[in-house]
């Protein structure tokens, strides 16, 4: 059982608590849905369970969390770590080993279990959760959803009472989430308490039995997830929610193009050591559109948006724009990417040392303009990685806008996100409609809904364009026509 | 439970999070240092190092120096450095380098409390004396090794050791040193202009 | 490439040897090669430690890095004999001399280093040091190290792609920063990566007081003990010559 009393905390160096006298009991065996938008404080709460507060993030701290009678701000990390098994958001960061057995096997090592007693445990997990052809290898080299699954299964092998998820699904594709609900509903067969935050609610109505609400730290609702279903959309984004029902079709909006002129790819060719990542004759883009490129895990989706950045060494193919033939090199001047960490494109000390860094003429003026525009004038001063993360993403587009490029593409620019701010990367995006031609490669059917005008479905390195995901899945109901991109 | 639960068990030995901190900055500076050492591939561009590592690698281990807070840290990391350069093939020299600089420039900070500027700045130029190690060997014995190969004639000798002649090891051991010094101000200048703005320190 | 440096996939990684005789291998490659000790009486064997590491990585299957290192070894030893035959002088013959000298003298030593990291796991390595009774506080930091090598890479060729993309190149006009660029980046992404892994492994256990086990099996075989004499001979070498 799992006992919050009057339960507060802030993190060290901010002035507002993240979790404000909160008090929550979770049963055995009860699987609890944590929801709210950003910052409401369900990791915090999360962070309490596992014991990561107060052990590993410091601040002030007020009241008692306790699970099986056991006070975790009291307990040892790796005393806790006996009872409460934790996923986190970021596949590529929570693993330790670099092959998939020995991480498996890390966690029983540090308790000191016999050997032979950890090969049992790793072979009983390896047969639940069917992962016998995932061992042995590599785990960089897995996709995330994979990796995802040796997080959950790493977890498995401790054989603990409580398992506790943050944001698990925040960067996989839909395929993989379809996975990570099996494994939960696994674990909730076998009478483990599963505590999840989450910002996508629809692959969770199925698991959970309560719901959790959470705004600035305080509980708002407790309910059943039976009366939760019966909210109305407007009552959920009232409380900053995604649908329960989310409908899963990616389709595009349906509007007329903006313009006849067209970009044309040719030769999208690209091979890694032993398989073909990208084949592509000729790719027709409408010129100054929204397209979004979506697909499963490992369908090519990176590889061409590499290629067209320029950025993929040994790429031979070309783009055709206003008649002219553009190289790999010439693409890279035309082109920038919105990476999915943004971190690693801010370089400079302030904003707008940042933003006129490409441009060609420094031009103080025409960088404030940019900047009003998308909200950060007064920001301008500010050191870019201060910045919340919405901010560094407008940050890097500015710069884009700035350097004259005539192709924007975004990588997972909603990964994570709660409803208003995928909302806000939706309307950031569709402004760019009809002055630059932006590539989104996503996941999201929400932003697709909202903002792509052109659908590209990629599967093994083809363009596929003849069903929606929506019909595929079978949670939407509308069977819409895709525009298709001509191939 | 009221109050503050931050960490002040400072003389208790290593926690799991000090040790993968250690792990962590020892992978940061050593992928730099690897790196330096590609862009001076022409071999006589060796002493390069000296002078490139403490210089860049020091805006990394200023970093490291804000999260050490105990006894023990600073001595792992050299040595782990120093274990890195021998596997990868400069000798065992910076090893024990490794071991009597790392203990030296710890001692060194912890009688600053971990907090004091100035022995900062000192600890980290005594841990660059550890790159001297990679050099050992060129001076150490030299006539020994060459005159093994006499093959090469007498003239060949000669010149390399009119190359790597006696005076220039005090150079690189003084270059080690200072460029630590100032790597260490230039790390922390970064600490101020970017690190503490971001978050991470 | 990069990726696959320092994590050995299973089925690549040809004849297996105890991390242990490696670290044997490696210190005698760098002690009688690099180092120069035993002198003459271990001039001939010199060679033959020299060619280990490269025979090595052919059993490794790694024999684009043997044969580049083969072709430098060769090549450096062959302009050495080349500029002696010719009484070659001046600075020319200085700058063969010193590249040379050095590249023939540290080459071997790096092959064989290479050759240790592309052929150990992790787990494998940590178990070695453990059965040579290194303490968890040393084993623990480099075990995060090789982990975190490659996130290192990556993340620093991601930022390169950035700075493409936004004409920062050593001919352009921010050159002058370029170190600021590339390190601050770098720095922010790797120290925040670092601070979830170090919470994904304090949930799961690490640091505790119990002492840890390892599943890893490893074990001396024939080709193991083969490689040992070899690396012995040498040695005894040395302590007759010091004992005479």
């Amino acid at each position: 059982m799992i006992e919050f009393e009057n339960v507060s905390f802030n993190y060290m160096r901010t002035d507002e608590a993240s979790v404000k006298n909160v008090s929550l009991k979770i049963n055995n065996g009860e699987t609890v849905l944590l929801c709210g938008e950003s910052g409401c404080g369900k990791t915090t709460l999360i962070r309490m369970i596992n014991g990561l507060i107060p052990h590993f993030y410091e601040g002030q701290m007020k009241g008692r969390v306790s699970v099986d009678g056991t006070d975790t701000t009291k307990a040892e990390l790796y005393e806790t770590a006996k009872v409460v098994g934790s996923v986190f958001q970021n596949p590529r960061s929570q693993f330790f080993c670099v092959d998939s057995t020995s991480e498996l096997a890390f966690g029983p090592e540090n308790m000191g279990l016999p050997e032979d007693k950890i090969r049992g445990r790793i072979d009983s997990t390896v047969n639940s959760m069917k992962i016998r052809d995932l061992m042995d290898r590599n785990i960089f080299e897995m996709s995330g959803g994979e990796k995802q699954k040796i997080a959950c299964a790493s977890v498995d092998t401790l054989n603990p009472q409580v398992c506790v998820l943050d944001e698990p699904s925040s960067n996989l594709s839909l395929e993989a989430i379809e996975d990570l609900k099996q494994t939960l509903l696994d674990w909730k067969e076998e009478g483990r308490t599963i505590v999840v935050a989450e910002h996508r609610l629809y692959w969770l109505k199925d698991i959970c039995d309560r719901v959790v609400c959470l705004k600035n730290g305080e509980t708002i609702f407790d309910i059943s997830m039976k009366e939760f279903k019966t909210y109305t959309e407007e009552k959920l984004r009232a409380y900053g929610l995604r649908s329960v029902n989310e409908n899963l079709s990616m389709i595009p909006i349906k509007t007329e193009h903006m313009s006849t002129e067209t970009i044309t790819f040719e030769k999208l060719f690209y091979n890694y050591r032993n398989c073909d990542a990208l084949q592509i004759d000729r790719l027709e883009i409408p010129r100054n559109e929204i397209i979004a490129v979506v697909g499963p895990n490992g369908a090519g989706k990176s590889t061409l948006s590499k290629c067209i950045c320029g950025l993929m060494r040994g790429f031979r193919g070309n783009a055709v724009i206003d008649g002219k033939k553009l190289k790999s090199r010439n693409l890279l001047k035309n082109s920038y990417m919105v990476m999915q960490d943004v971190n690693h494109q801010l370089f400079c000390e302030t904003v707008m040392d940042e933003v006129i860094l490409g441009m060609d003429e420094e031009n103080e003026d025409r960088a404030f303009e940019v900047l009003e525009i998308l909200g950060l004038k007064e920001y301008a001063g500010r050191h870019p990685m201060s910045l919340s993360g919405g901010q560094k993403q407008r940050v890097a587009v500015a710069s884009a806008l700035l350097s004259d490029k005539d192709i924007i593409l975004f990588d997972e620019p909603t990964s994570g996100l709660d409803f208003y701010n995928m909302e806000k990367v939706a309307q950031l995006i569709s402004s760019l409609r009809g002055q630059k031609t932006v590539f989104i490669v996503t996941h999201d059917p929400d932003l697709v809904r909202r903002c792509a005008t052109v659908v590209l479905r990629l599967e093994n390195g083809h363009v596929k364009n003849t069903n929606s995901d929506g019909e595929m899945k079978g949670y939407g109901t509308e069977k819409e026509k895709c525009y298709s991109a001509v191939v | 439970m009221d109050g503050v639960m931050t960490q002040k068990k400072t003389n208790e030995k290593l926690g799991g999070k000090d040790l993968i901190n250690i792990g962590i900055y020892a992978a940061i500076y050593c992928v730099i240092m690897t790196a330096v050492s590609m862009l001076g591939f022409i071999p006589i561009m060796m002493p390069m190092l000296s002078v490139l590592c403490p210089l860049i690698g020091g805006i990394t281990m200023m970093l490291f120096y804000t999260k050490v807070k105990k006894f023990g840290m600073i001595t792992i990391i050299t040595i782990i450095i120093g274990a890195y350069l021998w596997i990868t093939g400069m000798g065992y020299w910076p090893f024990v380098f490794g071991i009597v600089c790392g203990l030296a420039a710890d001692f060194v900070a912890k009688s600053g409390n971990y907090l004091s500027k100035k022995k900062t700045v000192l600890s980290h130029a005594i841990m660059n004396v550890t790159i001297f190690g990679c050099f050992l060997p060129l001076y150490l014995d030299i006539n020994g090794y060459f005159s093994s190969r006499t093959s090469f004639g007498s003239d060949y000798v000669e010149a390399l050791t009119r190359i790597f002649r006696p005076w220039t090891a005090p150079v690189i051991l003084a270059c080690c040193f200072v460029f630590g010094v100032l790597g260490a101000l230039l790390g922390m200048h970064f600490l101020k202009k970017h690190f503490e703005k971001a978050g991470i320190v | 490439m990069e990726k696959a440096l320092y994590n050995p996939g299973k089925l690549d990684r040809g004849i297996l040897m105890d991390p242990r005789t490696k670290l044997l291998l490696l210190i005698t490659v760098t002690t009688f090669a690099l180092g120069g000790a035993g002198g003459r009486r271990c001039e001939n064997l010199v060679p033959v430690l020299c060619m280990a590491p490269f025979l090595l990585l052919f059993t490794a299957k790694r024999f684009k890095t043997a044969i580049i290192g083969i072709i430098l070894f060769w090549g450096s030893s062959t302009l050495l004999t080349f500029a002696n035959a010719h009484n070659m002088g001046g600075f020319l013959y200085y700058i063969i001399l010193g590249s040379c000298g050095v590249l023939g003298r540290f080459l071997p030593c790096i092959m064989m280093g290479r050759y240790l990291m592309e052929s150990t796991t992790v787990s494998e390595f940590t178990k070695a040091m453990k059965k040579l009774h290194v303490s968890d506080n040393i084993i623990i930091p480099l075990s995060v190290m090789f982990r975190f090598f490659p996130t290192v890479i990556d993340e620093a060729d991601s930022i390169s792609c950035a700075m493409k993309m936004r004409g920062i190149s050593i001919g352009g006009k921010h050159a002058s920063k370029m170190v600021e660029y590339r390190m601050v980046p770098l720095m922010t992404c790797c120290v925040n990566i670092g601070e979830e892994l170090s919470a994904a492994a304090l949930t799961r256990g690490l640091g505790g007081e119990v002492k840890r086990t390892n599943i890893c099996k490893i074990g001396f075989h024939v080709q193991d003990f083969i490689a040992i004499s070899l690396c012995l001979v040498p040695w005894i070498l040395l302590i007759v010559d010091v004992v005479k």
